[in-house]
C-alpha cells in the first residue's frame, strides 16, 4: 500500500546498467590530465567556467572603462572600435557593463549553490535520521516546493529592497527544499546499508555514523545538485533583475543590462543580445560541468536523464 | 482505489495549508507599509493609523491569518490595495492569455519532446541521439527571455512572419489568437521540451531492455509498433509525472515570457503587483498558481492506473 504511493522521481529510481559479458582491457590514463581526457564534458564545462571566473576577476584590466560612466552625447552607438559591444541609451559602454556583470552572476550562482547545499544538507540529514522530525519537515518542504521557485523568489524580493545579498537569500530559500529532499532520500537508502548496520551493532554513536558513514556518501549527489542549482540561480538572478525585482539598477548585472535594453531592443538589439550570449554560455558551462560530474561521480546515473 | 483517492486528496490539505501560511507570512513580514503608501506623502500619522485600522492591518498575526484563510476558502482573495478591485476580478481579467499560453506550450512541448525522446532512445549512441541530448542541454541553459528575444528578432522583425508582441483574445478568431502565441510558446517551451525529452529517452532506454519488448519483436511487431505502442505505453508513468512536475517551470517562465512579449496575463499582473507592493494581488496570484500546481499533480497521481493497470491501490 504505502510503497505504491512513492513517485518515480530522480531520487528514488535506480537504473541497473547492463554489463557487457567480457570487459575489454582498458589502458586507463591516471592523474589529473587522464581524468580530464576521460571526461571531455567536465573539461569543456570547467574551462568555460574558469574563463568566466577570470573575466570576473580581471574585468578592470580587460580594456574596460567605468561601467557606470555616463556619456549622453555618445548614446546608443552601434558596436565599433570605440564601443566593442556598442553603448546603451545613457552612453555607457555595454562591453564594460557585460564584463562587470559576470561578477554579479557568478557571485549569485556560487553563493546560492553553497548556501542552498549547506542548508539542504543539514535539513536532509536531520530529516533522514530523526523519524519524529521527518514528517513535519518534509511536509514543510513539500509546501515550499509547491510554490514555483521563480514565483517564490519574486515574492520574497517584494519583501525587501533590491540588493545582491537579498537576491542570494531569496533564491536560496526557493531552492534549498530540493536539496533537502535529495539528501533525505540518499540518507534513507544509506541507512539500510549493511555497513551502517554493522556500525550501529558495533556501538558507534549516531553523530559519528552520520559524519563518517553517511556524509561522505551524500557528497557526490550533492555536488552534482549544487552545480545545477548554481546554473538555475544565475538564470533566476537574471530573471529577477530583468523584471525589476532583483539587483539594483546601479549595479551592472546581465539581467539589468537586458532590462535597460528592453525598451530599445527592436532598433538596438545588441544591448540585449550581448549579455544574453554571456548568460547563456555561462549557464551552459555550469550545466556541462554538472552533467560531466554526474557521469564521473556516479556511473550508475550515467545513462539516466 | 477509493480509499487511496480519499487519502491522497486529504494529504494535499496540509501541503496547501503550509503554502497558505507561507504566502501569508511572507507578506505579513513585508517592511513596506501599505497604509502609509495609500495615505500618501501629505498624511499625518493619525491618518496613517486610521487607514491601517480600516484595512485591519493592526491586529495580531494569527487572528489575521485565520480570517484571511477563512475568506480564501470562500473564494474571496481580498481587494487590491492599488486598484480597489477584488483580486478575483483582476485575476479573471488576466487569466485567458496565461491559460492560452500555457495550454499551447504544453501541447507543443508534448508533441515535440516525446517523439524526440523516443527516437533518441531508439537510435541510442548515434548522431541523432547526441543531437537530441545536446539540444536538451541547450534547452536547460538558454534562459526563456533570451530565446524569446532571438525568436522575436528573427521571425518577427527580420522575416516578418509573425507579430512581434501583444495578445489577441480568442473571441477575435482562432488564427489571430494563435499567431500571437506561437513565438512565446516556443520560447517558454524550451526548458520544458528539454526536460520531457530527457526523461522520455531515459525511461524508454530502460523499457526497451525488457523481455516483453523482445517478445513483441519476436512475434513480428514493426519498429513503430514496438516503440510507440509497447514501449511508450510502459514508459508513460515517469513521463507523465515529469510533465506534471515541469508545470512549475511553465508557471515561472510565463512571468518572464509575458514581459518579453507584452502579453497582458497573470505574469504581468504579478510583476506589476510586485513593483507596486500590492500584497493582496501577490498573495492571490502565488496562491492560485500553487493550488493549480498541486491539483494538477494530484490528478496525475490519481491517473496512474489509467496509464499502467499494473498499479493497484
Amino acid at each position: 500500500m504505502a510503497s505504491s504511493t512513492i513517485l518515480p522521481t530522480e531520487a528514488n529510481v535506480a537504473v541497473a546498467v547492463p554489463m557487457p559479458d567480457i570487459l575489454p582491457p582498458v589502458k586507463q590514463r591516471r592523474g589529473f590530465f587522464g581524468f580530464l581526457r576521460r571526461n571531455p564534458t567536465i573539461t569543456i564545462g570547467a574551462s568555460l567556467v574558469l574563463l568566466m571566473v577570470a573575466i570576473a576577476l580581471f574585468a578592470p584590466f580587460l580594456f574596460t572603462r567605468d561601467p557606470t560612466a555616463l556619456a549622453p552625447a555618445l548614446r546608443t552607438r552601434e558596436p565599433s572600435a570605440q564601443f566593442w559591444f556598442g553603448s546603451d541609451m545613457l552612453g555607457r559602454d555595454v562591453y564594460s557593463r557585460v564584463l562587470y556583470g559576470t561578477r554579479v552572476s557568478l557571485t549569485v550562482g556560487f553563493s546560492v549553490a553553497i548556501c542552498a547545499s549547506l542548508i539542504g544538507l543539514t535539513i536532509g540529514l536531520i530529516s533522514g535520521f530523526i523519524r519524529a522530525a521527518d514528517a513535519v519537515i518534509m511536509r514543510i518542504m513539500d509546501g515550499m516546493m509547491s510554490i514555483p521557485s521563480i514565483l517564490l523568489a519574486i515574492a520574497l524580493m517584494a519583501l525587501t529592497r533590491g540588493s545582491v545579498g537579498n537576491v542570494i537569500l531569496a533564491i536560496t530559500i526557493a531552492d534549498f527544499p530540493r536539496v533537502a529532499r535529495l539528501v533525505r532520500g540518499v540518507v534513507l537508502s544509506l541507512r539500510e546499508q549493511p555497513y551502517v548496520d554493522a556500525a550501529v551493532a558495533a556501538g558507534t554513536r549516531t553523530p559519528v555514523i552520520i559524519l563518517r558513514h553517511i556524509l561522505p556518501n551524500t557528497l557526490a549527489p550533492l555536488t552534482v545538485q549544487a552545480t545545477y542549482i548554481c546554473a538555475s540561480a544565475m538564470i533566476a538572478e537574471a530573471i529577477l533583475s530583468f523584471i525589476g525585482a532583483g539587483t539594483p539598477p546601479i549595479i551592472p548585472s546581465w539581467g539589468n543590462i537586458m532590462a535597460e535594453g528592453r525598451a530599445l531592443w527592436q532598433v538596438k538589439p545588441y544591448i540585449v543580445f550581448f549579455p544574453a550570449i554571456f548568460l547563456s554560455i555561462t549557464v551552459l558551462a555550469v550545466n556541462l560541468l554538472g552533467d560531466g560530474l554526474r557521469d564521473a561521480l556516479d556511473p550508475r546515473m550515467a545513462k539516466r536523464v | 482505489m477509493f480509499a487511496y483517492t480519499v487519502r491522497r486528496v486529504l494529504a494535499t490539505i496540509p501541503v496547501m495549508a503550509i503554502v497558505a501560511l507561507f504566502v501569508f507570512s511572507l507578506l505579513y513580514l513585508a517592511p513596506g507599509d501599505p497604509a502609509a503608501v495609500i495615505a500618501g506623502d501629505q498624511a499625518t500619522p493619525q491618518d496613517v493609523e486610521r487607514i491601517r485600522a480600516s484595512l485591519g492591518l493592526d491586529r495580531p498575526y494569527l487572528v489575521r491569518f485565520g480570517e484571511w484563510a477563512f475568506r480564501i476558502i470562500q473564494g474571496d482573495l481580498g481587494v487590491s490595495i492599488f486598484t480597489n478591485l477584488p483580486v478575483t476580478t483582476m485575476i479573471a481579467q488576466r487569466i485567458e492569455p496565461t491559460l492560452s499560453l500555457m495550454v499551447i506550450t504544453l501541447c507543443l512541448a508534448v508533441c515535440i519532446a516525446i517523439p524526440m525522446g523516443v527516437i533518441a532512445a531508439w537510435k541510442q549512441g548515434t548522431i541523432i541521439d547526441r543531437a537530441v541530448m545536446g539540444f536538451a542541454v541547450l534547452g536547460f541553459s538558454v534562459p526563456v527571455f533570451v530565446v524569446g528575444y532571438v525568436l522575436a528578432y528573427v521571425f518577427a522583425l527580420e522575416l516578418d512572419w509573425l507579430p512581434v508582441q501583444g495578445y489577441t483574445p480568442f473571441a477575435r478568431g482562432f488564427w489571430p489568437w494563435l499567431e500571437n502565441l506561437i513565438l512565446p510558446a516556443i520560447a517558454l517551451g524550451g526548458v520544458y521540451i528539454a526536460l520531457i525529452a530527457r526523461i522520455t529517452r531515459a525511461t524508454m532506454l530502460e523499457v526497451l531492455q525488457q523481455d516483453y519488448i523482445r517478445t513483441a519483436r519476436a512475434k513480428g511487431v514493426g519498429q513503430k509498433g514496438v516503440l510507440f505502442l509497447h514501449a511508450l505505453k510502459n514508459a508513460a508513468v515517469p513521463i507523465v509525472t515529469v510533465i506534471g512536475i515541469g508545470i512549475a517551470l511553465l508557471i515561472g517562465g510565463a512571468v518572464v515570457t509575458e514581459s518579453v512579449f507584452a502579453i497582458p496575463g497573470l505574469g504581468r499582473l504579478t510583476v506589476d503587483a510586485i513593483l507596486r507592493r500590492d500584497y493582496p494581488v501577490i498573495q492571490g496570484v502565488v496562491l492560485l498558481f500553487s493550488f493549480v500546481y498541486v491539483l494538477v499533480n494530484l490528478v496525475i497521481d490519481l491517473a496512474y492506473t489509467l496509464f499502467d493497470p499494473r498499479i493497484r491501490y
